[in-house]
Formats: C-alpha cells, sequence, structure tokens
C-alpha cells in the first residue's frame, strides 16, 4: 500500500515545551492508526500538524509523497499560502472533540457549507451530497434543524458529515467522543466503525482502548512528545509484550 | 308750521295739519321712549355706583331695542355694560349673548364683535390652547425631525460598515492595516464629537477642502460611529468560540470565507444589544451638529423656543426624541430576537 500521509522528523514547541519531539510517520492509504496516551502527550497537537491547524517548528510533511504546508525562509519554515494550504485541508477532513458545528446553519446547511464555498458546488449539488452524508450517519430527518436541538451523539455524527461530504481522502478525528454522555459513545464510533469498513484512511485520537483495539490497524501509544510504543493491537495488547508504561496508563484506565 | 302752509299752499296746509296731527300724536310717544332709556340708564348708573349689580343687570336689560328711529347709542352702551358686567362675574354665556344682541341689530359694531371674541377666547380650555401651540410648532419641528432622521439612518448604514473595516483591520496582524485601525479608534474615539464637527466643518476649509454643513455633519457622525461600533464588533468577533474558526478553516475556508460565511453571522447576536444602545445614542447625538449650522430637530426647537419663550416647543421636541427612540428600541429588540432564532431549542 502506497503511503498517503509522511511526517518526517516533526518537532512542535509550545515555549520550552517540546508537545511533539521529532516523529517520524507513515500512514498508507486504507490504514487506521488509533494514537492513545495520557493527556498532555501531544496526541492531539500531532493530529492538528496533518492538517496544518498547528504550524511545526521542524521537519517535512508530505501528502501523497508531495511535501507540503510549508516553505523554507530564511531557515525558518513558514506556512505556504493561504490557497495551498486552503486545498489541501479541504483533501483532509477533521471531526473535533467539541464538534464545532456552525450553531447559526441548519444541520443540512452545515453539511452544505464546505461544498458551495470551498469546492465551488452548486447549491442542488450540494444538497444532494448533504442529504447522502447524512444518511450515512443515520440523520437524515434531522437535516432542516439547527445544531442546538441536537444531542452530542447526532451532533458529532452532524460534524463526521460535514467532513464527509467534501470527500476527503483521509480523516483525522481529535479525540470524538471525549464530550460525550457515555451511552452517546456507541452511536458515533458506530458511524466511524462503518467509515473504516469502507476503506477510509483515518488517524484517531482516542482514550477508548476498546475502540482502538477493535478498529486500528496500528495502535501507537504517546507520552511527552514521543512514540513510546507501536504495532498492531494484537502485539500491542497481549500481555507478554506490553511495554511497562502502557500497562500503567491501562491500569489507571480501569 | 305757517312756513309750511304757506308753502304748500291750500291743499298743502291740509297735509301739513295732518301731518301735524301725526307728529302731536306720535312725538310723546317717542320722546317717551328716548327718556325712559334715558331713565333707566340713570337708574342703572347710580345702581351700580352703589355696587347692586344684580339691579344693574336687571335695568340695562330693560333698555329696549331701538325702534325705526331709536338710539343706537344708549342701546349699545347698555348692552354693553350689561355684557361687561357678566364677563366680570364669570357669566360668560350671558356676556356672550347680551354683546350678541348688539351684533344681531348692527352687525358691523367693531366693539361688541372685539368683546365677543375676547369671550371666546377666555373660555377657550387650556388643551385647546396647547394643542394650537403645537399646530403652530410641529410643521417646523417635524421638518427639523426629518433631517435628525435622515443623519441617523445614513449613519447607521455607513458606520457598521465602516466599523467592521476597521475592527478587522485592528485584529489583522499585518501594517499598516492594524496601524491605521488603531489611529482611528484612538484619535475618533478619544476626542469630542463636538470638536470633530467643528474641525471637519470649520477647520478642513484651511486646507482649502470646504464641505457643506450636510456633509461635514455625515462625515463627522460617520467616522465616530464607526469608532465606536469598530471596538464593539471586534469583541463580538474575539467572543467567537476559536473551534469555529478551526473548523472552517479545516473544511478549506479561506479566512475570508471563514469571517463572511462562520464568523461574523455568529457575531450580529452578540453585538446587536450595544448597537442598539449606540443608536439611541447617536439619535440624540445629532443635536450636535446644530453648532454647524445644520437645522435638525435640536436646532428647530431652539429657534422657535427662542422666539416665542414657549415652554410647549421644548416638550414636543423630547416627544419626538422620545417616539424616535421608542421605535428604534422596540426595532432592534425584533432584529435580536431574530438573529438569535438558532439559539432556541
Amino acid at each position: 500500500m502506497e503511503t498517503i500521509l509522511e511526517l518526517k522528523q516533526v518537532v512542535k514547541r509550545f515555549g520550552s515545551l517540546t508537545a511533539v519531539n521529532h516523529i517520524d510517520l507513515k500512514i498508507k492509504r486504507g490504514e487506521k492508526v488509533v494514537i492513545v496516551g495520557p493527556s498532555g502527550s501531544g496526541k492531539s497537537t500531532l493530529l492538528r500538524t496533518m492538517n496544518f491547524l498547528e504550524t511545526i517548528d521542524s521537519g517535512e510533511i508530505l501528502f501523497e509523497k508531495q511535501p507540503c504546508g510549508y516553505i523554507t525562509r530564511g531557515g525558518n519554515l513558514v506556512l505556504d499560502s493561504q490557497k495551498k494550504l486552503c486545498a489541501l485541508r479541504s483533501e483532509i477532513g477533521m471531526v473535533f472533540q467539541q464538534f464545532n458545528l456552525f450553531p447559526h446553519m441548519t444541520v443540512l446547511e452545515n453539511v452544505m457549507e464546505g461544498q458551495i464555498t470551498v469546492l465551488n458546488k452548486s447549491k442542488a449539488e450540494a444538497k444532494e451530497t448533504a442529504y447522502k452524508m447524512l444518511e450515512k450517519v443515520g440523520l437524515p430527518d434531522r437535516s432542516s434543524v439547527y445544531p442546538i436541538t441536537l444531542s452530542g451523539g447526532q451532533m458529532q455524527r452532524v460534524a463526521i458529515a460535514r467532513a464527509l461530504a467534501m470527500k476527503p481522502k483521509m480523516m483525522l478525528f481529535d479525540e470524538p467522543t471525549s464530550a460525550l454522555d457515555p451511552e452517546l459513545v456507541g452511536e458515533v464510533f458506530d458511524t466511524i466503525r462503518s467509515l473504516a469498513d469502507e476503506g477510509m484512511t483515518m488517524v484517531i485520537v482516542t482514550h477508548n482502548m476498546g475502540f482502538a483495539r477493535e478498529v486500528a490497524d496500528t495502535v501507537i501509544f504517546m507520552e511527552q512528545g514521543d512514540f513510546i510504543a507501536q504495532g498492531t493491537p494484537h502485539e500491542f495488547f497481549s500481555a507478554d509484550e506490553i511495554h511497562p508504561r502502557i500497562s500503567e496508563f491501562l491500569d489507571k484506565l480501569l | 308750521m305757517t312756513i309750511l302752509v304757506n308753502r304748500f299752499g291750500k291743499g298743502g296746509a291740509l297735509l301739513a295739519s295732518l301731518f301735524l296731527l301725526f307728529a302731536l300724536l306720535a312725538s310723546p310717544a317717542v320722546s317717551s321712549a328716548g327718556g325712559e332709556s334715558d331713565a333707566i340708564l340713570k337708574e342703572a348708573r347710580d345702581a351700580l355706583a352703589l355696587g347692586h349689580i344684580d339691579q344693574a343687570q336687571v335695568l340695562f336689560a330693560q333698555v329696549p331695542a331701538p325702534g325705526p328711529d331709536g338710539d343706537e347709542g344708549e342701546f349699545v352702551y347698555s348692552r354693553m355694560q350689561l355684557a361687561r358686567l357678566f364677563f366680570s362675574t364669570k357669566n360668560m354665556s350671558k356676556a356672550r349673548a347680551s354683546a350678541e344682541e348688539i351684533t344681531a341689530v348692527y352687525p358691523d359694531n367693531a366693539e361688541a364683535k372685539n368683546f365677543i371674541a375676547s369671550v371666546d377666547r377666555s373660555v377657550r380650555p387650556e388643551w385647546r390652547q396647547v394643542v394650537d401651540d403645537c399646530i403652530r410648532f410641529l410643521p417646523s419641528l417635524l421638518k427639523g425631525a426629518s433631517m435628525t432622521l435622515i443623519l441617523v439612518f445614513f449613519t447607521m448604514i455607513v458606520s457598521p460598515i465602516g466599523g467592521l473595516l476597521i475592527a478587522l483591520g485592528k485584529l489583522s496582524k499585518t501594517q499598516p492595516f492594524s496601524g491605521i485601525s488603531w489611529f482611528i479608534i484612538w484619535f475618533f474615539r478619544g476626542t469630542p464629537l463636538l470638536l470633530q464637527l467643528f474641525f471637519i466643518y470649520y477647520g478642513l476649509p484651511a486646507i482649502g477642502i470646504t464641505l457643506s454643513p450636510l456633509a461635514s455633519a455625515l462625515i463627522g457622525l460617520g467616522i465616530n460611529y464607526s469608532a465606536y461600533l469598530a471596538e464593539i464588533i471586534r469583541a463580538g468577533i474575539l467572543s467567537i468560540d476559536h473551534g469555529q474558526t478551526e473548523a472552517a478553516k479545516a473544511i478549506g475556508m479561506t479566512y475570508s470565507q471563514t469571517m463572511r460565511r462562520v464568523i461574523i453571522p455568529q457575531t450580529y447576536k452578540r453585538i446587536i444589544p450595544p448597537f442598539a444602545n449606540e443608536f439611541i445614542a447617536l439619535i440624540k447625538d445629532t443635536a450636535l451638529v446644530s453648532t454647524i449650522a445644520m437645522v435638525e430637530l435640536m436646532r428647530a426647537a431652539d429657534q422657535m423656543f427662542n422666539a416665542y419663550f414657549n415652554i410647549t416647543v421644548l416638550v414636543l421636541a423630547a416627544f419626538i426624541y422620545l417616539i424616535f427612540t421608542t421605535a428604534f428600541t422596540l426595532l432592534f429588540e425584533k432584529i435580536e430576537y431574530k438573529v438569535g432564532v438558532y439559539e432556541r431549542r
């Protein structure tokens, strides 16, 4: 399988804190990568560097084998032109912990918005795609309401539909169920799982080990900006090979 | 009598004697009528002198209406005296009736007519007086008010646009936009509007720019309010959750698309209450342009107050301002409800 996204020696610092420390990562087309780790380990920051919401201090990001997102100016990395960044971001869908639906737009308008303003699609075409995506996430009947009337789980599914409507080549999930009541987690994971089954490339940051084990091709344990361990779920969770830090972390979760 | 006989001859003598007879018969009646009026008037004056007003009234009323050759003077005098007596005892209807007796016989009698008019004026209720004042002042006040509205509406359209540009400038990280915005806010918020208007109207001609009072007023109000609204808009933009910007970015929106489609529409609900505040202040601030030769509501009221010293004109002006501010308050409540519709479950 070809590599869709590659990080080379990526470093991100916040003042004196190194949130992402010389990370190398290759994500293959169709691969499901799940990143786990304690709070403040840098996993969300790492995820956000992948669609340039977080700028890196050094390193290189390659999307479909092309270095992208940055140009070097006077020895420093500088973000590329807005036009190029926007084009890149429209190909990489992202789902946030806090959903971040546009509250002033109806559910349908939320899913249509990017298609119209970014992809310049006609209203009719955007609407058709939007309905398809809402159906996919199981919310075809809530298209005309405002997000405030939805439950958290429904909001997150709309957010997934909004990202999918851009026909992205890969999806990033930043703790998609952390803001949800426990009984609503299932419906969101179901949606993500069905997406995984369709072969979507995804990077998921989560605390939910069960889901990681179930859906991941690769599980990465991150701590203090470093990858402590990475492997298949089987390797990762099998008791004899488990890294002491990971077992400690898993114990805390239980 | 002999002369008559001589002149008319025999037949004439007959006629003359007949006339004489008639005159002799009639004359006591006429002279007695004249004498009667005199007597009544004398009696009435005496009564009046003694302070017997009721009696005087009765007597004056007895002076008869003049016959074919009756005495106009005595009749008019008696009825006018009567009318004045009634007037002095505040019996307006009887006073008016007495004067009308005169005008019934002598429609052109100026004294009676003036008296009737002054009776009418004195019986007119106070509210009629106020209504008449209102009718007198309103046309000029409304003309001034329409100018006030022109100033307000123009500023209401221009200043949000100017304010948005200044706010975006101040939020931007690129010079010179943020510097220019900072300067505009610093200067126009930091000096009195009155001074700015003076500067534009009286000061700019010194560097060769001469503006009409209206143009000066519109520019002054426009920039001043843009500076105030800019800070409200900036606060509105900053108050929107950063996640909204990230979500818009994540689907590939540019900065301007994000602002236009996602961020600014969400600020409406938050900036409308402070906008309403500013626009209500604006309605009253337009009074300041009267200092640069603009005739708006306040100036119109001031001019008429100085001409008539009538407090009604100021009360009216206050009412017009209150009508405007009330209408704006209601309008903005409605808009606020409308733009916030997505926040109701």
